[in-house]
């Protein structure tokens, strides 16, 4: 339930507002991130790779400050009901979302390595349509969360079994050309990295989008998923399916 | 899934139903104050009436004792039945049932005597002591349940009014609990207290509901928030909502307890 009526208090509305504003500023930072990450390793581009570096600490400001300002709302105005709601997804969002600039960063890390190495062919390429869908994921959640949108946020949630897919696939190819060349190993297990860096954002995405059900129904999903992540079960040798 | 059990101690237990009141209509004069309320308060239980200002519930917390009777105007319909029995039957002698549902005022009230007499009046009226002893011990029994026995045992001549108003209203509550009643009605209990008397009279509730069903009506959410289990929102002479208390301050169904509780207009 979404109440459209405000505080008494405006000064409240005016809090939670801010708050909300802040995560959407975050959630487009860590947007950009995402696709500058992508971008650096597609271009081998050290310079971008190393502006993605420095920029994270832009995103850890944004968390701290949405930290110290939701533990005040708390503080002084008691939250209850659908209030509480938004200010206890404001934080979990706000934990994600910094978790996923850190993936972010760390494929900038890689991208430095990899950038000195023969590139694996159609690596970088799938790497990037993997970090497009799951921008696009966060896209839609920030959407979704605005809007207080459940169904659009369902959506989401579903989407992340396409990122698994996907993960699947380059999992299975960087064991080929690892079994096919040992000198492939190095950049094939940055790329693996990175790949899982892309996988467990959806994985964050996802999480998010079931914050956004929660503050819009009260309610956290309950059915199960569908799980597309199969690697765990994977050996070098298997057949594909 | 995992079952997954609240651990927080308010969680809900179920209790035997104390009081069950069905289809109750009050009206002041032409006007009508309640309208349909139908609820089981349970035993052991904290119950917290909100709502706000003329929506029914000091109006539904005076029907429980029939502290309504004493308003000329006011005539009341529905059932009420305190374990069964109704207790708007022509048999049924009100002060005894006062004895068996004590109440708590907004105000502390104490009698202008002393503190003694204050918590032995009931028991006296009632019968309830044989003799000097009993009545020593049912007075301290009362006022330590009411938490106010370590201040009061070196002074228990002194006039009631002597205290402070926070050692008042616990002196009021040893008075309603020295008649060994059922269920204790409380209106208001803390709002004429200071933050620390209010926390010593909840933490006392608290106690409370291990022997008996409290209903307290309050005007602090955060107060009906803290000491129930189960909270009752009125609106315009109807209950709205009756719910268990973490239901209703994190996920009401309602929109008009919604907007109330988190302080909209509404």
């Amino acid at each position: 339930m979404t109440i459209d009526q405000q505080h008494i208090a405006s000064a409240f509305d005016r809090d939670l507002e801010g708050l909300q504003a802040l995560i959407v500023r975050m959630g487009g930072l860590v947007e950009d991130q995402i696709l500058k990450g992508a971008q650096a390793l597609t271009d081998r581009d050290a310079e971008l790779a190393e502006e993605v570096r420095n920029k994270d600490a832009a995103v850890d400001a944004l968390e701290e400050q949405i930290n110290d300002e939701a533990g005040r709302v708390i503080a002084l105005r008691q939250p209850v009901s659908t209030d509480l709601r938004v200010l206890l997804s404001v934080l979990k969002i706000a934990a994600s979302l910094e978790r996923i600039g850190d993936y972010a960063k760390n494929i900038a890390k890689r991208t430095s390595v990899l950038a000195e190495m023969r590139p694996i062919s159609g690596a970088d390429a799938a790497l990037r349509r993997m970090a497009r869908e799951v921008q696009l994921m966060l896209k839609d959640m920030l959407d979704a969360y605005v809007r207080r949108d459940a169904d659009l946020a369902e959506a989401v949630r579903l989407r992340d079994e396409d990122v698994d897919q996907m993960y699947n696939a380059l999992f299975r190819e960087f064991l080929t050309f690892m079994m096919e060349d040992p000198r492939n190993i190095t950049a094939c297990m940055h790329l693996h990295f990175i790949a899982k860096n892309v996988e467990r954002m959806g994985d964050l995405a996802t999480n998010m989008a079931e914050q956004v059900i929660y503050l819009v129904t009260g309610e956290m999903p309950g059915h199960a998923r569908p799980k597309g992540d199969q690697t765990a079960f994977m050996a070098a040798g298997d057949q594909e399916d | 899934m995992y079952d997954v059990q609240s651990h927080t101690e308010q969680a809900l237990q179920q209790h035997d139903i104390k009081i069950s009141s069905r289809n109750v209509q009050v009206y002041y004069g032409d006007t009508q104050a309640l309208r349909d309320v139908d609820i089981d308060i349970e035993d052991k239980t904290v119950t917290a009436f909100i709502g706000p200002s003329g929506c029914g519930k000091s109006t539904f917390l005076r029907c429980l004792n029939r502290m309504n009777d004493t308003i000329d105007i006011a005539r009341v319909e529905g059932t009420i039945l305190l374990d069964g029995e109704d207790i708007y039957d022509r048999n049924l002698d009100p002060v005894q049932l006062r004895a068996r549902v004590g109440m708590v005022f907004q105000k502390p009230n104490p009698f202008p005597k002393s503190i003694y007499d204050n918590v032995a009046y009931g028991p006296k009226i009632h019968g309830m002591a044989r003799n000097k002893a009993d009545l020593d011990e049912i007075v301290e029994r009362a006022l330590r349940r009411a938490a106010l026995w370590d201040e009061a045992k070196d002074r228990l001549q002194a006039p009631g009014t002597s205290l402070s108003g926070g050692q008042q209203q616990r002196l009021c509550i040893a008075r309603a609990v020295a008649t060994e009643p059922e269920v204790l009605l409380m209106d208001e209990p803390c709002s004429a207290l200071d933050p620390i008397a209010t926390a010593q009279v909840e933490e006392l509730i608290d106690e409370l509901r291990q022997s008996y069903s409290v209903v307290i009506v309050t005007h602090s959410m955060q107060q009906a928030a803290r000491v129930s289990q189960k909270t009752a929102f009125f609106h315009l002479g109807y209950l709205v909502e009756y719910d268990e208390t973490g239901k209703i301050f994190t996920n009401p169904e309602d929109d008009r307890t919604e907007s109330y509780i988190s302080g909209r207009i509404g």
